[in-house]
């Protein structure tokens, strides 16, 4: 039985922990806070340390589940998180105040989850704000990590079916990048 | 812990009322405790409300830091039906911490104390401070 850890991660009012609570086959592990910072996210609680969930994917695979907090501030909780994963689902939301910026942030921080096993980005709230479009985000992605295969989706947080299928294009780059070292390391 | 002034609330970490009550709270708190080495209050969502000890940056990062620490003690506690976690303590070799919650509100104090201290004994004045900034918060909103 083949067992993957995936980072949810992104800035706050995202949806992360929306997401994994929409994925999980398990009652989600959550860490949540009252929210004094309504300045970045007019939301009522915010994670301060993980959210946690499983999904079991084909016959046998088990995908744990990590949402990160979104403030910097909590960014030991990335460094410890990060060390496990094999790959991340990156969720920027629309309406955010410059979420182009908040892409690169966070691709810098994550990036390199990317050579471990891959990354998605789930664009979320697009239905509160419609631009930035979907381009945007591929093109600048190309600009940050050229040369790197990193799908980009519209996705709604709440909506299970839309997130496995951003999971499972992450997990198919995983394991697409698993065979490929595997069979590296034979031919050497 | 988040008041109401007008219609805007004011989170503890930026109302200056609260910071001074908890300066004034850990003042007495060094006082009677000299193996404190370093204190903070914090709201739940880790932002720093006042400390004693420790540079800025420093401060900013325990008070992050602990407030996740509270979180997975909660989410413990809750996962065993145990209710909530009002205190946790990490045991280090030449010291420990221990943090405690400000009752009824969503603020916690986080204390480091060296190893001369028995934990009893910091146990005792880590929950007396937390009570007194209780208390003052409390006053104040009556």
């Amino acid at each position: 039985m083949a067992e993957h850890v995936i980072l949810f991660a992104g800035p706050m009012g995202a949806g992360k922990t929306t997401a994994i609570e929409s994925l999980s086959e398990i009652e989600t592990i959550r860490t949540e806070a009252t929210n004094t910072d309504r300045e970045t996210a007019d939301k009522d609680t915010t994670t301060v340390a993980l959210d946690y969930g499983e999904i079991t994917v084909g016959d046998e695979d088990k995908v744990r589940l990590y949402g990160v907090p979104g403030q910097r501030r909590f960014n030991f909780m990335w460094t410890i998180l990060k060390e496990r994963a094999v790959g991340l689902v990156l969720l920027v939301n629309n309406d955010a105040a410059d979420p182009i910026e908040e892409l690169d942030a966070f691709l810098e921080e994550f990036g390199e989850l990317h050579e471990k096993g891959g990354i998605v980005v789930c664009v979320t709230r697009s239905d509160v704000a419609a631009t930035p479009y979907l381009d945007k985000y591929a093109e600048r992605i190309r600009e940050v990590m050229p040369g790197r295969m990193i799908p980009v989706f519209t996705a709604d947080a709440r909506n299970g079916d839309q997130m496995r299928t951003a999971l499972m294009s992450l997990i198919a780059n995983i394991e697409m990048t698993a065979m490929i070292a595997d069979s590296q390391e034979r031919a050497a | 812990m988040t008041e109401q002034v007008g219609a805007q609330p004011v989170s503890a970490h930026k109302d200056p009322v609260v910071i001074a009550f908890a300066n004034e709270v850990l003042d007495g708190f060094s006082d009677v405790c000299r193996s404190l080495r370093y204190a903070t209050f914090l709201t739940d969502d880790g932002f720093e409300v006042a400390s004693i000890a420790g540079d800025e940056k420093q401060n900013r990062r325990v008070a992050s830091m602990a407030s996740s620490m509270q979180a997975l003690g909660d989410a413990v506690a809750k996962d065993l039906r145990i209710g909530g976690a009002e205190y946790i303590i990490i045991a280090a070799e030449t010291g420990y911490v221990i943090q405690m919650r400000v009752p009824e509100h969503a603020m916690v104090l986080a204390a480091h104390f060296d190893a001369a201290e028995t934990v009893g004994k910091a146990l005792s004045v880590a929950r007396l401070a937390a009570s007194n900034m209780r208390t003052l918060v409390q006053e104040k909103a009556a």
